[in-house]
């Protein structure tokens, strides 16, 4: 199973597990959880959503540090 | 498993969980929430009174698009006047894009916008500051010049459109970053003037509000996507690691584990500063309100640190120029 994750132009393919949420597949990519605002299939989520096969996941950058 | 549906209304697409209160809101019942809770900061702060003129700092992201349109409930109810200033400090591919929306914002809500740009008022832009200041052995930041001028400039424009309040977009975050920072640093004299509204005894200055001061700063940028407003979230090319940068690391890190952290941080320096001005800075003389002698503008000193570093830059693009 995989989902396609978007960052602003940087786009890609990620494979994952049954029952991943989306703070896994963001930790796994070190994306901070709480500078981000997340889109799933374009509905805002939070965090703890279940991602599912063929998912879009976008990422929104609102807060910027280190 | 959790119900994932809104502790207010029932619906089940959530867009957030606000861990520091256990609730889950629906995309309305959030928007409604942040607009309800500036409101009344706004009342229970005293930090407008009705007939009030506010200028709004607008630099098109988040924070100020927010504000300005929450602020625009209380000028469509025609309790206060409500105008805008946008600065323009010269950042080529970056401040454009604030400015451009800044005016969209502003036309959308029937805004009086006042443009200022540094080169029309100094003649000079960040970016050509910057690009002299990089030859020097230990140059300064841009942030350094950039906050003097546009605290000057917001002053000046609040006095010339008679404006009683200026209104800026300081979120929680940006709020529990300066607490921290300034105790960190023993800076009491600063940190004792962190809150709702500045308090200063010279009436040249208008006085300062932060009305989202209660909104944690990835809200404010929820609120604004969920609304459909645009804003641009770009973060400026001139900053740099700083040491508020580091805070704010800190604390976002530490609220995942402590969800309340930067309320608390908050909450707890509001009960202490009375104690702490009461007894450090009552003791203390206090700056004379001193009038500068070469823009007329209020300072601590005979002449004031924008005009000193004015000079001080005429001087650098002088000697670029003579090279």
């Amino acid at each position: 199973m995989s989902i396609k994750l978007i960052n602003k132009k940087d786009v890609k393919e990620i494979e994952f597990v049954e029952n991943t949420t989306i703070e896994t597949i963001l930790k796994n990519e070190e994306i901070p959880v709480e500078t981000v605002v997340i889109k799933q299939n374009g509905d805002t989520v939070t965090e703890d959503e279940i991602v599912n096969d063929n998912d879009e996941i976008e990422i929104i950058k609102v807060i910027y540090g280190g | 498993m959790t119900t994932n549906v809104c502790t207010q209304c029932g619906y089940e697409k959530v867009v957030i969980h606000r861990k520091y209160n256990g609730q889950r809101l629906c995309s309305s019942c959030f928007r409604k929430s942040i607009e309800t809770k500036v409101l009344k900061t706004i009342k229970k702060q005293k930090l407008i009174t009705k007939g009030d003129k506010v200028l709004v700092g607008l630099s098109g992201g988040k924070d100020s698009v927010a504000l300005l349109k929450i602020l625009n409930i209380l000028k469509e109810k025609h309790i206060i006047e409500l105008e805008a200033v946008t600065i323009d400090e010269g950042i080529k591919g970056y401040r454009e894009e604030g400015v451009r929306i800044a005016k969209n914002v502003a036309k959308e809500l029937n805004v009086k916008h006042h443009i200022i740009s540094f080169n029309d008022k100094y003649n000079f832009t960040i970016d050509k500051i910057m690009q002299v200041e990089q030859k020097e052995e230990h140059p300064q930041h841009a942030c350094t010049f950039c906050g003097v001028f546009r605290r000057q400039i917001f002053n000046q424009t609040a006095r010339e459109v008679g404006a009683t309040k200026l209104a800026t977009g300081h979120n929680l975050d940006d709020e529990s970053q300066s607490i921290l920072m300034n105790y960190l640093e023993g800076n009491i004299n600063n940190m004792v003037r962190i809150g709702y509204k500045t308090e200063s005894r010279d009436e040249r200055f208008t006085q300062k509000i932060k009305p989202l001061r209660e909104i944690p700063e990835k809200e404010i940028g929820l609120y604004v996507l969920e609304s459909g407003y645009e804003v641009h979230f770009d973060g400026c090319p001139y900053a740099h690691e700083s040491f508020r940068m580091e805070i704010g690391d800190f604390l976002r890190e530490a609220t995942l584990k402590h969800p309340t952290i930067m309320y608390s941080t908050l909450n707890g320096f509001e009960k202490i500063k009375p104690a702490i001005k009461k007894d450090y800075i009552e003791n203390q003389t206090g700056l004379p309100n001193k009038t500068c002698v070469k823009c007329g503008e209020p300072s601590s000193q005979d002449i004031c640190k924008s005009c000193k570093f004015l000079e001080n830059i005429q001087k650098k693009l002088e000697n670029e120029e003579s090279i």
